[in-house]
């Protein structure tokens, strides 16, 4: 007697865990903030996203990078791997730096994953180094001289019109043909 | 370069390497170089050969053997404030709610 369908046989190849999926982060925080007795939000969304093919090879191309991580600010708190989320560190207007700078990138100001990871290495969240590597190597033609944060406020019409233009205004103003947005 | 596939995705974008770590790390595991450069050339690659927006690659690492990591984000058991950080948030926000209502800020 069966009480319904079964699997006939266990595959060749056994399969992943059922569970075993990228985070549905959307579906996680709707459900926090409305446990908190908040509207949901809205994230980002469009049907159509842009695409420019690499314009020159590259082994010629100049990169720039843009992060979400905040400079160290010495007044605004706890700021170190473990310190709690920390809005007080966040920064509201975009800001560039030199690339071959003293840097000191924080991200206490973001909601990362504090239940699992410590950020203690920089490169783990901007690839500066690995980015130099790649220079060195010859695979890209270099790097623009200034790197770009990003700010990261729950306002789309301020990332979308104040933030976004300014950055890729620098970038050309770099005279970037690519760039590689990191967020932290 | 990211960990949080949905929400990128959602946006969509040109090209995307997801990687399936905790948030914070996008580019790769920490004091891993190794994991580091293989994420940041899956990248170049990607600006070198895709042909089409929305192209997503994941990189092949795993965070650690098994998924339990993935229980306790946002979830009742690790929620993203503590609940002190959560008392101060929910004053703060009563309070510039109160402000806008009054048409002070």
């Amino acid at each position: 007697m069966s009480a319904g369908p079964v699997a006939s046989s266990r595959p060749a190849i056994p399969f992943a865990p059922e569970d075993d999926v990228p985070i549905r982060y959307m579906e996680r925080t709707r459900a926090y903030y409305q446990a908190l007795g908040f509207a949901p939000y809205r994230w980002a969304h469009f049907t159509d996203a842009p695409f420019t093919p690499l314009a020159v090879p590259l082994a010629r191309a100049r990169v720039a990078l843009i992060t979400t991580a905040a400079p160290f600010q010495p007044e605004a708190g706890d700021q170190g791997p473990r310190a709690p989320y920390n809005a007080g560190a966040k920064f509201y207007q975009v800001y560039s730096a030199p690339v071959d700078g003293k840097l000191d990138l924080r991200i206490s100001h973001v909601g990362y994953d504090r239940a699992n990871t410590v950020p203690e290495d920089l490169d783990a969240y901007f690839p500066l180094t690995r980015m130099q590597e790649v220079v060195a190597s010859g695979r890209i033609g270099g790097l623009t001289p200034r790197f770009h944060g990003a700010p990261t406020n729950r306002s789309h019409r301020v990332t979308m019109e104040t933030d976004a233009p300014e950055l890729l205004r620098r970038c050309r103003e770099d005279r970037a043909d690519a760039v590689v947005l990191v967020p932290s | 370069m990211g960990c949080a596939r949905d929400i990128v995705e959602h946006c969509g974008i040109p090209r995307f390497v997801f990687t399936d770590f905790p948030l914070g790390n996008p580019t790769g595991r920490p004091f891993d170089p190794e994991c580091q450069r293989h994420i940041v050339s899956m990248g170049l690659d990607l600006l070198e050969r895709a042909t089409a927006p929305r192209t997503t690659v994941q990189s092949p690492y795993v965070w650690s053997p098994d998924t339990a990591w993935k229980d306790k984000v946002l979830t009742k058991a690790q929620p993203f404030l503590d609940d002190e950080a959560k008392e101060k948030w929910l004053d703060r926000k009563a309070a510039y709610k109160e402000l806008r209502s009054t048409g002070r800020a």
